[in-house]
């Protein structure tokens, strides 16, 4: 066992010719936000594709909780406690509210769950407290496809709520959000930060990363640049000239 | 004209069991398979064979074609775990295309083109059943337990499973869930029910061949099941009913030369799929797709 929950060591994929990541390493440290920063194609969706195992890694290793977790496929990850969100939310969209977030804490691949009567009222009551901290309670029986643009965002955020995992990969999970979302969105992962979830974090919204982000880790082209507490990366002329379009030679 | 009516009933309920089984792959699971008549044909041989060879008893008959058609359907169920989409859709009709082939070449265990004939009449524990009416009851029972268990497993747990896969498989392998297993079970299942049906459907036509089991019968029972509308317990007997009683309903239409009853019907079908697609895309009993 070790302190960090979740370790990248030397990760490498390339796509035919293209190197969409090179050599990284990441450390996650418990209880706080770390933030992946760097312009488009940096990267930073593939880093969370090779950790979750939806593709393999060229070369490197991914330790949760220090474990190697490289070849394993991603239903067995997510059990060890890491939960995502993807960019393009993929909502179980012709279910409702509620069974989206029940759905994502019933992991038994057979007809029905082990645990009997006490189990499933426990899943209810997860699901029920991740409905009321995300705001979607009078949308439970919703269908997903038809709820607004913000409340899918939340919808999201209340599947791996109610997982109970300690470690959340968030893609975007802030874009597009009106100010008045955005605000209820970071005091959601205040709070789980509070309760001591791990969280990494991608967002283009650099007020959103600062109010955040603990550390972050700054990406281009693949490879990992820099990696500090948010004042030391954003106050660097020449990462924020990347970020904003500046090419490096 | 009773007759008539019995048996159009008996019909509608089978193939009603057949569509109900075909949607647990297409509409809870989004598994699009174009083989199902495969399966339906299994239990109808597997059926007829047991009933020729040893007992006609119906029950036993849907339990050996349930059990058969739901072990070969790891036959399916292999490429559905490897391939997505219309990958699957071209599996599924490789496997249906090569069991026509089997069931037309494999004499001692389908009869070949000719099938199987002298299917005797359906028991029950011993009790005479072959009477039109006390079978079609028997049909309507199989029906009903067919559509209760689909409508538990499908509130529950397993049912939202294989609709969020439905909806998106790499979200749901994101949340835990083990995909493969879970695909594997709904083809079985759905291949096992089709079984049943084909059991039903040999000891009503006291009579199988290839013919009943290709590719345009896949294609019908998918139809049935897509202008029903998918993922509800309704929408495939309201398929069922559209399609198979269409054809008998234009025949009593005086207007209507005999002859032109096939073309007439290809085009109400034709028409009526276009404006589906276009107007109720969730089919006649599906969810309307309106945004709040």
């Amino acid at each position: 066992m070790t302190d960090l929950p979740l370790s990248v060591r030397g990760l490498n994929k390339k796509f035919g010719g293209l190197t969409a990541v090179q050599d990284v390493d990441l450390d996650l440290q418990a209880g706080i936000c770390t933030a992946l920063v760097g312009p488009n194609g940096a990267g930073k969706t593939t880093i969370f594709n090779l950790i979750t195992g939806n593709i393999p890694p060229d070369a490197g290793e991914v330790l949760v909780n220090g474990k190697p977790v490289r070849g394993m496929v991603p239903h067995r990850i997510a059990r060890m406690g890491v939960a995502r969100s993807f960019q393009d939310l993929r909502l179980f969209g012709r279910m409702s509210v509620r069974d989206n977030v029940l759905a994502a804490i019933e992991h038994s691949a057979w007809l029905w769950q082990p645990g009997g009567g006490a189990a499933r009222r426990a899943r209810e009551a997860a699901v029920d407290a991740a409905l009321d901290r995300t705001g979607l309670t009078a949308l439970a029986d919703a269908r997903a496809a038809d709820l607004a643009y913000a409340e899918r965002k939340f919808l999201s955020m209340a599947r791996i709520l109610a997982t109970g995992g300690r470690i959340w990969l968030l893609d975007e999970p802030a874009s597009g959000l009106d100010p008045h979302s955005r605000a209820r969105f970071v005091s959601l992962v205040r709070s789980a930060v509070a309760d001591g979830v791990t969280i990494c974090l991608i967002e283009h919204n650099l007020d959103i990363v600062t109010e955040l982000a603990t550390r972050i880790a700054f990406l281009d082209r693949g490879a990992k640049l820099a990696e500090g507490e948010p004042q030391a990366i954003l106050r660097d002329p020449e990462l924020i000239g990347i970020y904003f379009g500046e090419r490096r030679t | 004209m009773i007759a008539y009516l019995l048996n159009l009933a008996t019909l509608a309920t089978v193939f009603g069991i057949l569509a109900a089984s075909l949607n647990l792959l297409i509409g809870y699971a989004g598994i699009f398979s174009i083989a199902h008549a495969v399966f339906f044909g299994i239990g109808a041989y597997t059926g007829a064979q047991l009933a020729i060879l040893f007992i006609p008893d119906v029950l036993l008959a849907c339990l050996a074609g349930g059990v058969l058609a739901g072990a070969l359907s790891l036959c399916l169920a292999l490429p559905a775990l490897r391939v997505r989409g219309e990958y699957f859709v071209a599996a599924s009709l490789g496997l249906q295309m090569m069991a026509v082939t089997l069931f037309s070449e494999a004499h001692s265990l389908t009869g070949g083109h000719g099938g199987l004939v002298g299917i005797p009449m359906p028991t029950l524990f011993g009790i005479d059943i072959s009477e039109p009416a006390t079978f079609l009851v028997f049909c309507l029972l199989v029906l009903g337990g067919v559509l209760l268990a689909i409508r538990m497993l499908m509130r529950g747990s397993f049912g939202r499973a294989l609709m969020a896969i439905r909806d998106s498989e790499s979200a749901a392998e994101a949340f835990g869930k083990d995909v493969p297993r879970l695909k594997t079970l709904a083809v079985g299942l759905g291949c096992t029910l089709a079984g049943v049906a084909g059991a039903l459907f040999a000891f009503y036509m006291a009579f199988v061949n290839v013919e009943s089991f290709t590719l345009e019968q896949s294609i019908l029972v998918m139809a049935m099941v897509i202008i029903g509308g998918t993922a509800t317990l309704a929408g495939p007997l309201v398929g069922v009913l559209l399609l198979l009683l269409l054809p008998a309903a234009l025949s009593f239409l005086p207007f209507i030369p005999p002859t032109q009853i096939g073309a007439v019907q290809q085009l109400i079908y034709g028409g009526a799929m276009t404006l589906l697609m276009i107007f109720r895309p969730a089919g006649l009993a599906g969810q309307s797709t309106g945004r709040r």
